[in-house]
C-alpha cells in the first residue's frame, strides 16, 4: 500500500461485484472525467495540477473528479513529498469494461453481417 | 447491476424473414447453429450453449461460453418497425440469474469442463477480491 492517507479508492470489503459496476458507471457517466481518466492513462501519472492544465477546469474540480475515479477503483494514489500522484488502475472493474468493449465489438460485427446476410435476402425491399 | 452489452439495428426485412435467418447463422459464422426451439442447441466458433427461450417470431434467448469462459446470456428481441424490423441484442453476465437458476445447471452451461459450479465459484473469486 501507498504511504500517505489510504486512498479512497480502497476497495470496501464489503463491497459486492454489483456495487464496485454501479460505481464505475457512476464515475465514468461524466465527459470531463472520462477525459480526465483517459488523459491520466497517456500519462500513466499526474498530479490534479498536471491534468488541471489539459482540462478548460480548475485544478480543484479536477481533485473533486479525481475523488470520484478513486472511490470507484479507477485511480490509485501514491504521495511524493508534498504532492500526491494520480495513476489508473487496471484493477477491480476494468475487466468489465474490457469485457464490454469486446462484447460489444463482436455483436457490431455480427448485427453488420446479419444486416448483409438479410439484404441479400430482400434486395428490392419497397420502402416506406 | 449486471454486466451488459446493448445493441440495436433495424432491416427492411418482415419480422418473420428476421427470424428464419437468425437459424441459418452465417451472422455468427460459418460453421454456426442455432436451433430455434427452447433447449436448442448453440454453436458458434469455440462457443456453445442452449436455447432458453424460443418465442417466434419475437424473442430468442440463449446462454454461451467459450471453453474456460464464463457463460453468458443473449436476449435478441425482434418488433416490427415502420419500415421492416427492429432487433435488439443484449449480452450480459449475470451473476445472481446464474446463481440461483436451476435451468442453467439442468442444461449444462459447461465451460471447459468447469461445472456450473465452479463457474459461479469463479465469478464469487472474482467479486470477493
Amino acid at each position: 500500500m501507498p504511504a500517505g492517507t489510504p486512498p479512497a479508492g480502497t476497495p470496501r470489503p464489503g463491497g459486492t461485484r454489483a456495487d464496485a459496476t454501479d460505481a464505475v458507471f457512476a464515475a465514468l457517466s461524466d465527459g470531463t472525467r472520462r477525459s480526465l481518466y483517459a488523459n491520466l492513462g497517456e500519462r500513466g501519472e499526474a498530479t490534479a495540477t498536471d491534468l488541471a492544465r489539459d482540462l478548460p477546469v480548475t485544478r480543484q474540480a479536477v481533485q473533486k473528479h479525481l475523488g470520484t475515479l478513486a472511490s470507484a477503483g479507477l485511480v490509485a494514489t501514491r504521495r511524493a513529498g508534498r504532492e500526491v500522484l494520480y495513476r489508473p488502475t487496471p484493477a477491480p472493474m476494468s475487466e468489465a469494461l474490457a469485457w464490454m468493449a469486446e462484447v460489444g465489438a463482436q455483436w457490431d460485427d455480427r448485427l453488420a453481417a446479419l444486416e448483409r446476410q438479410l439484404a441479400r435476402r430482400a434486395p428490392h425491399q419497397p420502402i416506406g | 447491476m449486471d454486466e451488459l452489452v446493448e445493441r440495436e439495428l433495424t432491416v427492411p426485412n418482415e419480422i418473420e424473414e428476421v427470424w428464419r435467418s437468425l437459424s441459418e447463422p452465417e451472422w455468427l459464422g460459418e460453421d454456426a447453429s442455432i436451433e430455434l426451439r427452447e433447449a436448442g442447441e448453440v454453436r458458434a466458433g469455440e462457443r456453445s450453449g442452449f436455447v432458453e427461450e424460443a418465442e417466434a417470431p419475437r424473442r430468442l434467448v440463449f446462454w454461451w461460453s467459450a471453453p474456460g469462459e464464463e457463460a453468458t446470456r443473449v436476449e435478441l428481441d425482434l418488433d416490427e418497425a415502420d419500415a421492416g424490423t427492429h432487433i435488439r441484442v443484449t449480452e450480459s453476465r449475470p451473476l445472481a440469474i446464474l446463481d440461483g437458476r436451476d435451468l442453467a445447471i439442468e442444461l449444462g452451461v459447461r465451460g471447459g469442463g468447469a461445472g456450473p459450479t465452479a463457474l459461479a465459484g469463479g465469478m464469487l473469486a472474482g467479486a470477493s477480491r
